[in-house]
């Protein structure tokens, strides 16, 4: 930086600072902790402190009629937390819809991708409109599939009438909401796990079918024994990807159903919102958020114990 | 496996693949072309009877008269659009261009260089992925009241970035762990490890620098969690949080569909782009 400014008078020295003098070399850990630090620091900053903010709230019972007051209570918001039924409520409802939105993803994905595999030279272009529900926001996703599943307004409805039947076909009912919540998360990320398994699959070697085909494999063992074994990897990559968003999808179930109807898409979410942000209870909410991350490091954690384990990277 | 030709289940497939992308999006898109009773007639209409373009002039503000001589108003939600949409590039570019600076040497260093901690480092960085924003909505937005960044333009960038540093560093990685090992040459040759990051490094990597950039653009752009806390009815309102007006507060699924619509386009044109680079993101 300083040499930049050596003005003309240093020219005629016999220039301590030229180019001849080696220039003196990091090591690894200097250049990476000078690049790393200043990022880190932001991310420290603007992670860590929520994170604290919140642990502190939920050791606290903060009110706002009749003044700002914390109170220090322990653990006392936990322990409410544990013996809440709208809590256990909602957890069931949140792992229902993970489990949902994680085997309606990657099968969709599987099904999208062969489709695209199998698309004849000169069509491939078509992979360029798949794509498109990916890049499509949750809340934008949200709006859609509440237009689209709503018995009012919905094409299960106007599927019905022009079939002759005079009757609503609603799927943002009670008994359904959650599978059809789980139905739109896929369609939103269901092209992303298509073009990623999609890359895997062009790479598995032709001779691997021909093969197949000498063994007399028909169609179904094909698929099981030489397209499904190089994609284990992909697929666990992308259930642990579904399961984080899943867990963590809040504008999604906000604009589509605002948890109802009634509550019956009111997860963990969308419950920590609502007593945060309409009955201010802001110590139970952080309380339940902290039960929330422990849900998703589970998760991931189970998914990858479980199955990560055994699939290797090739 | 490309097949010469179509069969009939593959025809079939194909349909059933592009009905299953279009037709959640057409659904509400339609309104966009529609009139207000065209949308509550019951049973629900499929198609547009006499498509139109009243939204669009409506929700920038002019109103628009019909063939049959009905005037529909201008939205009174216009301003709240045209600044979201402005809103939204600016905060969106800004993220962008930050992120990427930002991000670059970062991700090299953690895809190239061995150094103590760097699993940790890498464990921290994924565990902010997974962080729920509805638990970080309310520690931000105390902290905002107290800096004075509730409802400005710094204090969405800031929250902005956030979300993207840290998908943007984990995709940059697999990009730049698949580069040739090209550092040792560059460094007997003499060049700097800055030189060799800005002027070798990273020219190599430009399709996946390119493609991280839309990535973190897109992000920005469809962020709309803490919008709805941070800036709605602000002068940094954004477009997302703009377009609620019309889900909420008076329900206009005509002028909803309209914005949603001109929303869509950014994200549209990065998709189409990115569909053939996208599998070299080595997310996997």
């Amino acid at each position: 930086m300083n040499g930049s400014s050596a003005g003309p008078s240093r020219s005629s020295e016999p220039a301590p600072h030229g180019t001849a003098r080696p220039r003196r070399e990091l090591s690894d850990l200097q250049f990476a902790l000078a690049v790393t630090v200043p990022v880190l620091l932001f991310l420290l900053v603007v992670v860590a402190y929520p994170l604290g903010y919140a642990l502190y709230m939920s050791v606290h019972d903060i009110r706002f009629f009749g003044g700002y007051s914390a109170q220090f209570v322990g653990f006392e918001n936990y322990a409410e937390v544990l013996g809440d039924d709208a809590f256990w409520r909602a957890l069931g409802l949140t792992v229902h819809f993970t489990v949902a939105t994680v085997l309606l993803g990657l099968l969709i994905g599987l099904g999208l991708a062969i489709v695209l595999r199998d698309l004849p030279p000169g069509w491939t272009w078509l992979r360029a409109l798949i794509i498109l529900p990916w890049a499509v926001s949750p809340y934008g996703t949200g709006i859609f599939f509440a237009y689209l599943g709503r018995g009012q307004t919905g094409v299960g409805t106007a599927l019905a009438s022009a079939l002759g039947f005079d009757q609503d076909i609603n799927f943002i009912s009670a008994n359904w909401v959650i599978e059809y919540l789980a139905f739109g998360n896929a369609w939103n990320m269901a092209p992303l796990v298509a073009f990623f398994l999609l890359a895997n699959m062009l790479t598995i070697p032709k001779r691997l079918y021909h093969l197949a085909e000498l063994d007399r494999m028909n169609r179904f063992e094909r698929f099981w024994h030489v397209t499904l074994p190089p994609l284990r990897f992909t697929l666990f990559v992308f259930s642990c990807i579904l399961t984080v968003l899943a867990l963590k999808t809040f504008d999604f179930i906000f604009t589509q159903t605002q948890g109802g109807p009634g509550n019956a898409s009111s997860v963990l979410t969308y419950l920590i919102y609502r007593i945060s942000f309409v009955n201010l209870n802001l110590g139970y909410g952080a309380a339940m958020s902290f039960f929330l991350l422990l849900l998703i490091l589970a998760m991931t954690g189970a998914l990858f114990f479980f199955w990560g384990r055994k699939v290797s990277r090739r | 496996m490309s097949r010469q030709r179509f069969s009939i289940w593959l025809i079939l497939a194909v349909a059933v693949a592009l009905l299953w992308t279009f037709l959640p999006m057409y659904w509400t898109v339609k309104y966009a072309f529609m009139t207000k009773s065209e949308i509550a007639s019951f049973p629900p209409l499929a198609f547009p009877p006499a498509p139109q373009l009243a939204s669009f002039f409506n929700i920038f503000g002019f109103d628009y008269t019909l063939a049959d001589g009905t005037v529909i108003p201008a939205s009174g939600q216009a301003r709240q659009i045209m600044l979201g949409l402005r809103n939204s590039l600016i905060v969106s570019l800004i993220v962008t261009t930050i992120t990427m600076f930002v991000v670059m040497p970062v991700a090299y260093v953690f895809a190239r260089l061995e150094f103590a901690g760097r699993g940790k480092l890498l464990a921290a960085i994924l565990l902010s992925v997974s962080l729920p924003p509805v638990s970080t909505l309310i520690p931000f937005y105390a902290l905002y009241v107290q800096l004075q960044l509730v409802g400005t333009i710094t204090g969405l960038v800031i929250v902005t970035l956030t979300i993207t540093i840290p998908i943007v560093v984990w995709m940059l990685m697999g990009f730049f762990r698949n580069l040739p090992p090209i550092e040792q040459l560059a460094r007997i040759d003499g060049f700097s490890r800055l030189y060799t990051f800005a002027r070798i490094i990273v020219p190599m990597a430009r399709s996946g620098v390119l493609v991280a950039a839309l990535i973190a653009f897109l992000f920005a752009w469809n962020e709309y969690v803490y919008a709805q806390v941070l800036v709605t009815g602000s002068q940094a309102v954004t477009l997302p949080a703009a377009m609620s007006g019309f889900l909420f507060q008076v329900p206009e699924p005509a002028h909803l569909a309209a914005s949603l619509l001109i929303s869509l386009l950014p994200p549209f044109f990065i998709a189409f782009f990115l569909q053939r680079h996208i599998a070299e993101m080595n997310l996997v």
